[in-house]
């Protein structure tokens, strides 16, 4: 297929007229003046606006529970037996169906990043997923997209209320560090502590494999990002100060903070520690924590060089907007779309691992973008013409919205 | 005296815009809007390249009333409580104003909340400094109901009427057919007091009712779906006002929204997935259907339910939805002042009207980037962004 004459707007900052080749759903080409070859489905794009479709990097959508099940029960992604469940996979709480029922691409999301809630101090780990269609596996871009963990005043709602810890934020920093330590010091008959074969015989057989730990150790080398979700700058250098140990050699932890409550102008240490911040919105809350939200003050981090996503709320009601809402958020403040439009789609992909797959409109990567009629970061008046998700058109200008 | 100068004013009377001054006299008010107005010894606001537009007016809202660990507007004890009052329940000192002048709301109709079928009086009150009795500009403003999930989720845990939606449609109608009766035997005795016996016993829920079967106030109901038609029926019958608000599912009720009966349509707030019964259907398109239909229709922010911001992104998404940008920020302003009963003080930008009036850097229902840079109440400063709006 052969999308001639549109602005392409690429994801990372550049904008500027182009044709693009799509084949077999990736894009092949991006040049001026493709020819049809014979056959080629042709589609005329001057006047649109062509932006890679929006990235959500943290949210529940595809995930079933209290609002959507005939006997209404527990979110799928909210497993509130234990605090501490890294050994979970969000995969298993993914629904293909709850998810395309949303109709995202109407909204200009193609991929979503689907995780665990922030009530467990480990949830589990993340996945990608495309935002239309029906089986998990097939939608599924990346699982072990990364760990979710949170040191959220949720969890103290979760658990405390109940009696059971963490009652405070001392149990949570404790055992955050703890948990990290028993990860490191980890040994099975299988697994010696350094991961070296050699050393299983001197080590000899250790204690019964712990799965929790040895999701941890993942963590640990780096193989998944850890994605914290902090209420306040404070939670940020706690978190900071447990796990620097193992942001080193042997070690290769990856640290990214999530919501970003409460992260003002002058947390300029995020950037000299090159920690991104995935920011989550107050669209749908009255929550105190999240109105702390200081999009002033991250914008100004973000010019000085932080790496910021934007995202959606961390909530069982998730809005379809919240990426596009935020963008336009921070169109209000950085008044320049070349930083504000990675946020949503480049940015997202290199921090969920699926950057050699999407988030940027570049020959290899998955046709994963979004026809306007105008520019979304100018004006209210852009109406989306056509979504495609992986060269498939999802979502056409008319097609009615679903209802339930 | 105050001068805003040169700005593209957007007046919100059915004039189209144009540039120029409005002058905004000492006692808050605005005394002139044209062109190279003379104002000698004025304070000077330089608008120029700017919008210049009413103050927001937020239709549907619970700051002041409702916060993260305590809410004084849903009185939970009984599912009819219409002598309650929001009036009472508002701290006009509460940082959810200063909010809401950031985001350029400068007027909220304040009410209780959902979880009552009926569940008291509410108020139209101005953002800004001073009391409630100094900001008031409408009381009572409305008699707040509701329907659907709401009373029904809260009266289904203690086994208590409304459990179901026919429970809530019998109290509603109930309680109205007993106003209209304590009315006529009020009346009565008024006619004819020589038998003290037949004189009806004070009832202040049964008063508050009278204002609205008397049409002087509506019956501001909390309604989606299919609920809508319940409502516009009970309003039939005993021939009252209604607004419909939150109006989810409007689009599929155009023939029961542009009833006589009904006042207005305050839709909102769109900040949800879809979720199956209330949830249902998310039509912002509905916008442009009842405005396009003579149907009064606004946005709200529900706040603090939803962050006040959402207001303008919410009329930016009916934009979306091929509404005219202008007519979108007419939901905001000039359309929730006639729907509150309020247009003679604010939501347009004429002389003798309250001077209410914000300064953005575009027209903020168009473009996405439009950034407030001012907001004034009564004549006064409430906000500034910058030094760019001096006042000399």
């Amino acid at each position: 297929m052969l999308i001639k004459n549109g602005r392409i707007h690429d994801g990372k900052g550049k904008i500027f007229k182009s044709d693009l080749r799509i084949n077999e759903g990736i894009i092949t080409e991006i040049a001026e003046c493709l020819t049809p070859a014979d056959g080629e489905e042709c589609v005329d794009a001057a006047g649109l606006e062509i932006l890679p479709g929006f990235i959500q990097t943290l949210s529940f959508w595809g995930i079933n529970g209290s609002s959507t099940e005939i006997r209404p029960s527990s979110d799928d992604n909210d497993e509130l037996s234990d605090p501490i469940t890294p050994h979970l996979d969000v995969r298993y709480a993914f629904n293909g169906r709850a998810a395309t029922i949303q109709q995202l691409g109407a909204f200009g999301l193609t991929t979503v990043g689907v995780t665990p809630t922030d009530n467990n101090l480990f949830g589990g780990t993340m996945a990608v997923f495309e935002v239309d269609g029906v089986n998990p596996y097939k939608m599924c871009l990346k699982p072990y997209a990364g760990m979710k963990a949170s040191v959220c005043k949720k969890l103290k709602d979760s658990y405390g209320k109940r009696g059971v810890a963490p009652q405070t934020k001392m149990w949570i920093f404790s055992q955050l560090s703890e948990q990290l330590r028993l990860a490191a010091e980890y040994k099975t008959a299988d697994q010696p502590s350094d991961g070296k074969e050699e050393s299983k015989k001197e080590e000899g057989p250790g204690k019964p494999r712990d799965m929790k730990l040895e999701a941890l150790r993942r963590v640990l080398s780096g193989e998944l990002p850890l994605f914290v979700s902090i209420d306040n700058e404070q939670d940020a250098l706690h978190v900071l100060e447990i796990v620097k140990p193992y942001r080193s050699e042997p070690y290769a932890l990856k640290l990214i903070f999530c919501n970003g409550f409460g992260i003002g102008a002058d947390a300029s240490w995020l950037i000299e520690e090159n920690i991104p911040l995935v920011i989550r919105s107050a669209s749908m809350t009255m929550d105190d924590i999240a109105m702390e939200l200081d999009l002033r003050g991250v914008a100004s981090l973000a010019e000085k060089g932080l790496t910021v996503a934007l995202s959606g709320v961390d909530s069982s009601f998730q809005i379809r907007e919240d990426v596009l809402w935020l963008g336009i958020s921070m169109m209000k403040q950085l008044k320049d779309e070349s930083r504000v439009l990675p946020m949503m789609t480049s940015i997202p992909a290199k921090l969920l691992g699926v950057d050699d797959k999407t988030g940027s409109i570049e020959a290899g990567k998955r046709a994963d973008i979004v026809l306007w009629s105008a520019n979304p970061l100018e004006t209210y008046e852009a109406q989306i013409i056509t979504t495609y998700m992986g060269g498939k058109a999802i979502y056409r200008k008319g097609d009615e919205l679903r209802c339930m | 005296m105050h001068v805003i100068k040169n700005g593209t004013i957007y007046p919100m009377t059915g004039d189209a815009p144009f540039v120029g001054d409005i002058l905004v006299g000492d006692n808050g008010k605005i005394e002139a809007v044209g062109t190279d107005i003379p104002a000698p010894g004025a304070e000077v606001t330089d608008a120029s390249g700017y919008a210049v537009i009413p103050g927001f007016v937020d239709a549907h809202s619970h700051i002041g009333g409702v916060f993260m660990e305590s809410e004084d507007l849903n009185e939970l004890t009984k599912p009819l409580t219409p002598e309650a009052d929001s009036w009472y329940a508002i701290d006009p000192k509460s940082g959810q104003f200063d909010t809401a002048i950031s985001c350029g709301i400068t007027t909220s109709c304040l009410i209780p909340g959902s979880g009552n079928v009926v569940g008291g009086w509410g108020i139209v009150m101005k953002s800004g400094k001073g009391s409630v009795a100094d900001r008031v500009i409408k009381h009572p403003a409305c008699l707040k109901a509701a329907t659907g999930i709401n009373p029904k989720g809260v009266y289904s845990k203690k086994t208590q009427m409304p459990m179901t939606r026919m429970g809530i449609a019998f109290l509603l109608r109930d309680y109205l057919r007993q106003v209209k009766e304590y009315m006529e035997k009020k009346a009565a005795f008024e006619k004819d007091p020589s038998d003290p016996k037949k004189k009806p016993e004070f009832d202040l829920g049964l008063e508050h009712g009278i204002p609205v079967l008397e049409k002087k106030i509506p019956l501001k109901v909390h309604t989606y779906m299919h609920d809508m038609t319940t409502v516009v029926d009970i309003a039939r019958e005993f021939d009252i006002m209604v607004t419909i608000d939150h109006a989810q599912g409007a689009s599929d009720f155009y023939d029961d929204l542009t009833d006589e009966h009904v006042k207005g349509v305050v839709f909102g707030p769109i900040s949800a997935g879809l979720f199956p019964g209330e949830g249902g259907k998310i039509d912002y398109e509905c916008c442009k259907g009842l405005d396009d239909r003579g149907v009064l229709v606004t946005v709200m922010t529900d706040g603090p339910v939803t962050p006040e911001n959402l207001l303008i992104y919410q009329a930016g998404e009916a934009v979306r939805k091929g509404m005219d940008p202008i007519r979108a920020l007419g939901m905001i302003t000039c359309n929730a002042a006639k729907l509150l009963d309020v247009s003679d003080r604010v939501g347009s930008i004429e002389a003798g009207k309250d001077a209410d009036i914000q300064i953005y850097t575009a027209l903020p229902t168009q473009y996405v980037a439009a950034e407030l840079k001012m907001v004034m109440i009564d004549g006064k400063i409430a906000f500034n962004q910058d030094n760019r709006i001096s006042c000399k």
